[in-house]
């Protein structure tokens, strides 16, 4: 039987545009460095750290987790380096998950990062080169399709836009904060890549996400409430192939079912009470709804419609702000796991979802074919 | 870092510009030079798969599914015409080596006889006409000027013997035929 | 802990130069891996590889490797920006939940596409470091020269490591570079960098590698006799080639110790050092005496795929174990400037 596992300390920057203040060692020690405090930690009690990132080219250094051992406590200690694209921020928390599960180290720190404004990140998305369409122009015909598929109207994605950038207003640490954005300048906003509008897309962030994970022993002495890690998952499948759904990912629905299972949610909308999904562009919200199981395909347009998914909803999604208002890539997808699990904590300040005890944390990277989900409570497993 | 990230805060320790420039050989694999080839004489080919028949364009070398490795006798000519399955208009990016300035429709392909797609293939005409189901054909540069695409990475696009894609003026492809196709 | 084993690995021959692609290099050598274990692939548990973006020259250059596991139906699957050891470390831990008994371990990498004194310099602090442009090789000559001067050891010291592992070589067909030499042939070259000559640098190497990982019976089942992995473990040194004493090797030390290295005697080390003074320092570092056996394969030295270098290693100890008849073997990965982080894997047959 696994080593139980507890979130004890969490992190992370003030996302913006342009950290200029800070060195790419400075941007992941801002993070670590409020992780540790909120544990009552100092590096010296770390076992073991895992770093988390997308591309190297997006900053220009190849491997940056041998320059950043130092700035992270790491001399003397293992020191990993996950990759999986977009959804890295999650698969790197499920990395140091499963050192403590294991029962290896009882302290594990994991930080995920980007510092975007040291590269050129539409460059790096296009694989370098000229002509790149980059991540919106990749995913905008999966768009089309799923509005076509859905007959879903054109205002969910100026729903979505707005819902997230308000919520942000709630997130000292989020980069965008769009004080009275409307339909109407959502909708107004200049096409990207047609169907996808400016407005309806994600920044480009500089940030760092990080958290200490612990043994069952260490989530126990804690002063500060724990969530405790009840599943994670990863799962990835070919990027194109004949007869491949790109729209709804199957690797989407079996990474979600495999966590379900794991913590016993049989009734997604019922179980969870928050959801932190990695929604670079509006749409797809709706699109994950359905993919993940909180609505029926076809119908995941209707719970952004009516509701659902801001505060007060049947399934609280993004109320941090998600991706659409802060995006430093490599860090996205474990500032969705830590939000999960502030939730839980009671720790999410002006956007806590009240009584929230089972979150789930999801991300999502490549050509929508890697995944990674983890759940967690306020309970012990 | 880009002309977009560029500040001048008036604060100590501002940001100084760095190029970091690596040079590349990227080597066309000899299944790469074989295609081109094709590409060059006016064919454009795949490789079916001897399992379940699938025919990938361009020729990857082995089927992913089946797991099977594909060699030149699997090799099959399919043709210059097919259906856009999806697409997108692109407002360009002005990144550092972007070339693109004008919005342009980009189309994902299903060549008649293929079962893959041909991703990011330019339409012509108005934009506003581009849909998916429509019928194009390729419009191949003068023999002379057919020069090689090659790849680092997987096939993307099939090279630059073709100048872009064109109407047919053809009914649109029923949907059920290209819907297991959208990427 | 779960008892873990190799139960089978496969690679490519590195070469100066694979006209492949990546992709198409790796394939072939996952299939014999699996092949190679008796275990299906649907059957395989978890998937992980190794592999450098700035290697391939591309952002995103391991989304194409995907296409050689047939990830379809889907996959758990991971992926490091490291060697593949660092790869088969996750693959260990993951193991160990209890869920699953299986893994396959890939990596892949084309040094050649490149002028790696130029990319490796990219692998460094980014502001105080890589604008002045140290490639790999200087970096090794200043530790060469702190080495030579820390311990007495010679120039002469390091062409018998290189001279002990081309002749190992002529017997691994996967190796790049083989042969007899002698060392006062050796030293009659010119240095490169002093004090290296060209015999004290890795080749340049292409290759894929491939290990399968499965759990207690599960591996007595499929394999005549797996190297189980006794200990594994892996440590790092500060960054910066400045602020630390470069003539020996503490988280190789650490690494070894907490492996468990000396909890038994050691016939075979199969060390990932690609410069000959690194061996030496490795050596020390793990307190090998001159009763092992030291890189049969050729070592790094006689092949350096980059991001594969160290799998091949726990690979080659697994041989040792499976074909060889040996018990006890430990396996070294390196990575970064002058032997800045590094992993040690103990094997042993049953």
């Amino acid at each position: 039987m696994a080593e139980r596992c507890a979130v004890v300390g969490i992190g992370q920057t003030k996302h913006a545009k342009v950290r200029e203040d800070l060195s790419m060692a400075g941007l992941v020690r801002e993070a670590a460095l409020r992780a540790l405090e909120d544990a009552e930690m100092t590096f010296a009690d770390i076992d073991a750290v895992v770093v988390g990132k997308a591309p190297d080219p997006f900053e220009g250094v190849m491997m940056p987790e041998l320059y950043l051992a130092d700035a992270l406590g790491g001399a003397g200690k293992p020191v990993m380096r996950v990759h999986t694209a977009g959804s890295v921020g999650g698969s790197t928390a499920v990395l140091a998950t499963h050192l403590v599960q294991s029962g290896q180290f009882e302290r594990v720190l994991t930080v995920a990062f980007e510092k975007q404004s040291e590269g050129d990140t539409t460059w790096g998305l296009g694989g370098g080169r000229s002509g790149s369409v980059g991540a919106g122009g990749y995913f905008a015909p999966h768009i089309r399709a799923y509005i076509e598929r859905s007959n879903a109207p054109e205002h969910i994605g100026w729903m979505v836009a707005v819902k997230d950038r308000k919520n942000a207003l709630k997130n000292p640490y989020a980069h965008l904060h769009m004080e009275n954005l409307t339909l109407e300048m959502v909708r107004d906003s200049p096409m990207v890549w047609e169907p996808v509008r400016r407005f309806e897309s994600c920044p480009t962030s500089d940030g760092a996400a990080a958290m200490v994970l612990g043994s069952e022993r260490v989530g126990d002495a804690s002063s500060t409430p724990v969530a405790w890690v009840h599943a994670t998952a990863v799962r990835s499948e070919l990027g194109q192939f004949p007869g491949r759904d790109p729209v709804s990912p199957r690797g989407g629905h079996d990474c979600a079912a495999d966590v379900y299972k794991q913590a016993g949610i049989s009734d997604p909308i019922r179980d969870v009470d928050v959801l932190e999904c990695y929604v670079p562009f509006s749409w797809y919200e709706p699109m994950w709804m359905e993919n993940l199981g909180y609505a029926v395909e076809g119908t995941g347009w209707k719970l952004t419609e009516d509701g659902e998914t801001d505060f007060g909803g049947s399934i609280p999604t993004n109320v941090s702000g998600g991706v659409l208002s802060s995006n430093p890539i490599g860090a996205s997808g474990m500032l969705r796991f830590l939000e999960a699990a502030l939730q839980v904590r009671g720790m999410a300040g002006e956007h806590q979802v009240d009584g929230a005890r089972t979150a789930v944390g999801h991300a999502y990277g490549g050509a929508a074919q890697f995944f990674a989900m983890w759940v967690v409570r306020d309970t012990k497993p | 870092m880009s002309d977009q990230t560029q500040t001048d805060t008036g604060l100590p320790g501002k940001f100084m510009q760095q190029m970091v420039s690596l040079d590349y050989r990227v080597l066309a694999s000899p299944l790469q030079q074989r295609f081109d080839a094709g590409m060059r004489a006016g064919r454009i080919t795949g490789h079916k798969c001897p399992v379940c028949s699938r025919v990938y364009v361009p020729p990857k070398g082995y089927c992913p599914l089946d797991t099977v490795a594909t060699t030149e006798e699997h090799e099959v000519d399919v043709g210059d015409e097919g259906i856009v399955t999806s697409f997108t208009v692109l407002t360009p990016i002005q990144y550092r080596g972007q070339r693109e300035r004008q919005p342009y429709a980009l189309a994902s392909l299903l060549l008649d006889g293929a079962s893959s797609t041909v991703g990011q293939q330019r339409i012509a005409g108005p934009i506003e006409d581009v849909r998916t189901g429509m019928r194009v054909r390729a419009a191949w540069k003068p023999e002379a000027e057919r020069t090689a695409e090659v790849s680092a990475m997987a096939q993307w696009g099939i090279g630059k013997a073709i100048e872009h894609w064109e109407p047919t003026g053809d009914p649109d492809a029923a949907r059920d035929h290209y819907a297991e196709h959208i990427l | 802990m779960r008892d873990v084993a190799v139960v089978a690995f496969a690679q490519s021959p590195s070469r100066p130069e694979v006209e492949t692609t990546e992709t198409q290099m790796l394939f072939p050598i996952i299939t014999e891996a699996i092949e190679q274990s008796g275990i299906e692939r649907r059957d395989i548990g978890f998937w992980v590889s190794g592999s450098c973006d700035y290697l391939a020259g591309a952002p995103f250059a391991f989304v194409s490797n995907l296409e050689a596991t047939g990830a379809w139906p889907p996959i758990p699957e991971s992926h490091v920006e490291m060697d593949g050891a660092w790869a088969l470390y996750e693959a260990y831990t993951r193991l160990q939940h209890g869920d699953v008994d299986t893994a396959l371990v890939f990596c892949s990498g084309l040094s050649s596409r490149s002028d790696l004194r130029e990319t490796l310099a990219v692998q460094l602090d980014p502001y105080y470091l890589m604008p002045l442009w140290p490639d790999h090789i200087s970096l090794a000559a200043l530790q060469a020269r702190a080495f030579l001067d820390h311990n007495g050891a010679t120039e002469r010291d390091m062409a018998e490591v290189a001279a002990r592992s081309l002749r190992s070589a002529k017997d691994n067909p996967n190796a790049q570079v083989s042969g007899d030499h002698t060392a006062e042939e050796l030293l009659g070259a010119d240095y490169l960098v002093e004090p290296l000559r060209p015999h004290d640098c890795p080749p340049v190497s292409d290759a894929a590698a491939a290990v399968v990982l499965a759990v207690g019976d599960r591996a007595r089942a499929v394999c005549s006799r797996p190297a189980w992995i006794r200990g594994i473990d892996t440590r790092t040194d500060p960054h910066s080639p400045g602020v630390r004493d470069l003539a020996v090797s503490p988280s190789t030390r650490l690494a070894g110790e907490k492996a468990g290295v000396h909890s038994g005697p050691v016939e075979v080390a199969e060390l990932a050092a690609p410069f000959t003074h690194q061996e030496l320092i490795v050596r020390e570092a793990l307190g090998l005496g001159d009763d092992v056996e030291i890189n049969p394969s050729g070592g790094a030295l006689a092949a350096n795929p980059i991001m594969v270098s160290g799998l091949i290693r726990i690979g080659e100890a697994f041989r040792q174990i499976n074909e060889r008849g040996r018990n006890r073997v430990i396996a070294h990965a390196t990575s970064g400037p002058c032997l800045q982080q590094n992993l040690v894997c103990v094997l042993e047959g049953e």
